[in-house]
């Protein structure tokens, strides 16, 4: 059968039972029993005896007296009001009965009362016309994880999916059905959000855009509804890029294998004509995109399901956890699984047909390497620059907009709440990061672009313009620079590095571990990922994504990893139970360490875990007795004495920490980490003109640091230093310099 | 407990008013997105597993289930379709349905029967209105046009025979009077799209409201200004609404955040208790009339769950 067939439904695919390959696949993952594909039996279209009337019996009243019927017709200038709340407001319930009973009086007959109720036609012509839908599970799955986005409130990341043979009703079906259920799932997040949402399952159903579907609930604040089409009528068809993947789908469905594509392909462009021909693509569709703000993302399909994966796993919920979506997810971004002679198989190898090319001819690299190395190294940048250019050619909608919304107060609301998260949490028992973090978190909310932004959560964003590209070893170089403590020169050869290789966990860990020390959490946390992905029982990987995590406050993530670095520890894995708890419980995870910690006194790691666990609970005074007692063991270690910093700094010992942070800085004198941390210290001091210094300082040795930038604008204020605002919010480094030497 | 597998995404329960060991179950595939649906007719046995008395397949998902007050046999189905269908159980599913209302141009979210005059009943519609029918006519009795939003349910007064309150997207909830030419009482019951009503069982001026917001609100409809409750608890938008028959301040919800809830609305720590059973949105909940605190849960994990209030409805 042809692949085709299996994939857009053709006839045999009516019945989906056992012939469909995505739904043996998501049987088999997911688990589904195949008795959800019972076939529908057959649906008689007639009816040859009737029931009718044997029903009726039980009814009291006939019909033509219910009451309501009349204002179907004519209303009748008699009939009287009811005077049921009357009723309710005199407590007197019989008057109700009274009012029924004088309604009943003035009975009218109607239209058709006179019908003789069992000749009333039965209702078979419409009756289930067509069961042979699309393939249901490719289906099912694909809109089981746009529902699912919904549990983390993570923008939703489709892969493309193969045709399937949607009508123009389906589709205009599944517009308006996930429309509306998406705004009760996000009812947290922003109309934006939720469009965002809508219009990614969408796209990659090629639904089209312009099929009008239900707006957004009226009533709320209509007036903003009209400038919210207006502004969506000015947007740039989303499609575009989309051809790309039409296209490239219809030549993957086209031949029965994917080895076929390939080897035809090479008959017509020779072994490297693949690549050549890619960026040709991709020059084209660059200028495209330039005109239209192509949704460049969309291409790298693969690399989004990851994300997706990641991003779910994120999610702190114990059930999502466990989501056997999830699971599904994760085996397709690893390319666990692949599609073979028309059957879903776990790959052998690598699987996805990009591996097999290039398992077929090594040396080569991959279309994804390719479009890394193209896309990814300018790409990202340039595409934020084309959708702003992009923006300000709609500057005055988007103005109009934006006035029109700080009319309505909107914007105040937003600013009292902010202030009142403040107030309540900024300097209080929440760290600051926390807080920092929450306005993060919000600021993206309001932005428009949210959906789309490659920073979120989970992504790792490589630079642009990177001079390691081509080097002959970048992770060589990167450990070099790394040592040397110049972190913002090693990111870049390490990101040449996992461009190059991108399976090398120990260039991915170095990559983390540059961007924590770098103080970026996020892109520590997504290179860490990849790392842990590539090698998933590295301890020092694992270590690290349970700090960083502990950093981002992320309790249940943070408690997973410092678990797994325990499982897989050759001296500990014996203590961890076998079987993975479905969810964490600070306290099991600290015993466990205990335990550890009193099998190997003097094992400094288990020290440092026991650390960051008791951060996570707070409990300060314990984290402080645990760095120490790793430091005795461990004094060189410059990251140590900024945990043992940073843990001082959040139980209000300030003084003490600057300390530790200048123990830090005495061994590496380039962790903006710690100058940053130093910064915070003085600030929770009340010493504002000392933490703008230390601030600035850590953002002049990595201006990329974001919750450095926001920490000084702080810091600013409270020094009554709105003059430097304006130099802070350009991140003019020079002149801020100049004003707060160290 | 007993549990029950459905093919389907389960969207609502209803235990049968006749038969304590009788349950109605309204499925859709694929979340009710696209694909078909199924109406299963569930009956308990004692100490022993559900077993399904009889199942009727529609084209499209079905989103609600009502049974008749009137005929032990009749249930009333909702349909994506816009179609409300009616099946009678003592014949097989091949001469069924034995009705199909169209009328509605979007689809049918919720269907509920008159409990006192036990002759008509109600659908609401993401066509933003309710719709009055008979078993026995093939055309609507009226059509309730007032709500600027889908309207998510509509749901009979246990006491008055013609008053019936709606929940609708446009953030309020109405109250009608079927002899009356338009709605009796607009509540701005919350900020968000209302998802779900119902009357309490015990005193007639009561009313739930289920939101986006995902707070349950409690009124008294001769004083509507302010809520008489504000119930927090649910994570996410609450799909459901019930109160129970049998006490008159308990009531239970269901949620996007796949809990079922018990409430007290009197009390101050209104949540009396949380069951968490479910692995994806709990959308459908039902308390039994016939036995006391009965209750019986479906949800996008496809499972239908009947329990005891107290008891863990996953216990083997």
């Amino acid at each position: 059968m042809a692949m085709r067939d299996l994939v857009t439904g053709a006839p045999s695919c009516g019945e989906p039972s056992s012939s469909n390959p995505l739904g043996a696949l998501a049987n088999a993952l997911i688990g589904s029993s195949s008795k959800n594909q019972e076939r529908l039996k057959e649906i008689p279209t007639s009816v040859s005896t009737s029931s009718n009337g044997n029903f009726l019996g039980g009814v009291e009243e006939p019909l033509v007296s219910l009451p309501g019927s009349e204002f179907e017709h004519p209303l009748q200038p008699n009939i009287q009001g009811s005077q049921f709340f009357q009723g309710f407001r005199s407590a007197d319930q019989n008057r109700l009965a009274d009012a029924w009973d004088e309604i009943q009086r003035p009975q009218l007959p109607f239209a058709h009362g006179s019908q003789n109720m069992t000749n009333i036609p039965l209702e078979h012509s419409r009756l289930q016309p067509d069961l042979n839908g699309p393939p249901q599970q490719v289906l099912s799955s694909f809109l089981h994880s746009f529902v699912n986005s919904s549990h983390g409130g993570v923008p939703f990341r489709p892969a493309s999916l193969p045709l399937l043979g949607l009508s123009e009703g389906d589709k205009q079906c599944i517009r308006d059905r996930s429309t509306i259920m998406a705004r009760h799932f996000f009812a947290d997040k922003s109309e934006d959000f939720i469009h965002g949402q809508v219009n990614a399952l969408l796209s990659s159903l090629e639904i089209d855009n312009h099929v009008r579907a239900r707006g957004p609930v009226p009533g709320r604040y209509p007036e903003l509804e009209e400038y919210w089409n207006e502004s969506l009528a000015m947007k740039p068809a989303p499609h575009v890029a989309d051809g790309w993947i039409n296209e490239f789908a219809q030549n993957r469905v086209g031949h029965a294998d994917p080895n076929a594509w390939v080897q035809s392909f090479e008959q017509q462009h020779g072994a490297n004509g693949w690549a050549s021909e890619f960026e040709h693509e991709q020059s084209q569709l660059g200028m495209i995109g330039q005109m239209r703000g192509a949704n460049i993302p969309n291409l790298a399909a693969m690399e989004q399901t990851r994300m997706l994966a990641h991003t779910l796993a994120q999610n702190n919920d114990p059930k999502f956890q466990n989501s056997k979506f999830l699971q599904f997810v994760s085996k397709m971004s690893r390319g666990e699984i692949t599609i073979e002679e028309n059957q879903f198989k776990p790959a052998v190898s690598s699987g996805d047909w990009a591996a097999e090319y290039q398992q077929q001819h090594n040396g080569g690299q991959t279309w994804a390497d390719q479009f890394a190395h193209e896309e990814l190294s300018r790409g990202p940048q340039g595409w934020v620059n084309e959708f702003s250019a992009e923006r300000e050619q709609h500057g005055s909608v988007n103005n109009e907009w934006v006035n029109e919304f700080s009319k309505l107060n909107v914007n105040d609301d937003w600013a009292d709440e902010f202030g009142r998260q403040v107030a309540e949490g900024a300097f209080g028992e929440t760290s600051a990061d926390g807080w920092a973090e929450a306005y993060d978190e919000y600021m993206n909310e309001q932005a428009a672009l949210k959906q789309q932004s490659d920073a979120s959560r989970g992504v790792y964003v490589f630079s642009d313009l990177n001079p390691y590209v081509g080097h002959p070893n970048p992770l060589k170089e990167g450990q070099e620079l790394f040592r040397k403590g110049l972190l913002s020169e090693a990111v870049l050869a390490l990101e040449a590095e996992v461009l190059k290789n991108p399976e090398n966990a120990e260039g991915w860990r170095l990559l983390g571990i540059a961007h924590a020390e770098n103080d970026d959490d996020q892109q520590a946390i997504a290179a860490m990922m990849r790392a842990q992905e590539a090698d998933p029982a590295n301890l020092e990987v694992l270590l690290s994504l349970g700090v960083s995590h502990t950093n981002e406050l992320e309790q249940q993530a943070a408690l997973k990893y410092l678990y797994s670095w325990l499982r897989h520890h050759p001296k500990y894995g014996s203590i961890a139970p076998q079987d993975q708890p479905v969810s964490f419980y600070h306290a099991d995870v600290a015993r466990l360490f205990t335990d550890a910690a009193q099998m190997a006194p003097d094992d400094a790691d288990v020290h440092i875990v026991l650390g960051v666990l008791y951060n996570l609970s707070r409990e300060y005074d314990k984290a402080i007795e645990s760095f120490k007692t790793a430091l005795k063991l461990k004094p060189r270690d410059y990251s140590l004495w900024n945990k043992l910093g940073a843990t001082q700094a959040n139980s209000v010992q300030s003084a003490d920490a600057i300390e530790a942070y200048q123990q830090a800085l005495d061994i590496k004198p380039n962790y903006v980490r710690a100058w940053a941390n130093m910064g915070i210290s003085y600030a929770n001091q009340g010493m504002y003109e000392d933490s703008i210094r230390y601030y600035v300082r850590a953002l002049a040795m990595n201006p990329k640091a974001d919750n450095a930038w926001q920490y000084l604008r702080i810091s600013l204020s409270c020094a009554s230093r709105n003059d430097m605002l304006k130099a802070c919010d350009s991140r003019n480094l020079d002149v801020l310099q100049k004003e707060f030497p160290l | 407990m007993p549990v029950f597998k459905t093919p389907f995404n389960g969207y609502s329960v209803k235990f049968s008013p006749f038969y304590e060991n009788r349950l109605a179950v309204a499925t859709a595939q694929n979340f009710g997105i696209l694909g078909n649906g199924r109406v299963h007719i569930l009956e308990l046995t004692p100490n022993g597993p559900i077993s399904e008395l009889s199942a009727f397949d529609t084209a499209d998902g079905v989103y609600d289930v009502c049974w008749s007050e009137a005929h032990d046999s009749l249930v009333i189905a909702a349909s994506g379709d816009g179609s409300v269908k009616l099946y009678d159980l003592s014949l097989p599913p091949t001469n069924n349905p034995i009705r199909s209302f169209k009328e509605h141009t979007r689809e049918v979210h919720s269907v509920d029967y008159n409990t006192v005059r036990k002759d008509s009943f109600l659908s609401a519609s993401w066509d933003d209105t309710v719709k009055l029918w008979t078993v026995d006519r093939n055309a609507s009795v009226r059509t309730f046009k007032e709500h600027a939003y889908c309207v998510y349910s509509a749901a009979w007064n246990p006491r008055h025979a013609d008053i019936f309150a709606s929940a609708s997207g446009d953030c309020t909830t109405r109250i009608w009077d079927v002899r009356e030419p338009g709605s009796t009482m607009i509540l701005p019951a919350h900020e968000f799209e209302i998802l779900a009503c119902d009357w309490n069982k015990y005193d007639d001026c009561i009313i739930a409201t289920a939101s986006v917001d995902k707070s349950i609100k409690v009124w008294d409809v001769r004083n509507y200004r302010v809520p008489i409750a504000v119930l927090n608890g649910h994570g996410y938008a609450v799909r459901k609404v019930r109160f129970s028959p049998h006490r008159a301040s308990a009531m239970v919800s269901c949620s996007y955040d796949m809990t079922v809830c018990m409430w007290d609305y009197m009390v101050e720590d209104a949540l009396i208790g949380r069951y968490d059973h479910h692995t994806e949105f709990a959308v459908g909940v039902d308390m039994s009339v016939l036995v006391e605190g009965l209750l019986a849960s479906t949800g996008w994990d496809e499972l239908v769950y009947v329990w005891q209030h107290g008891m863990d409805p996953r216990a083997p």
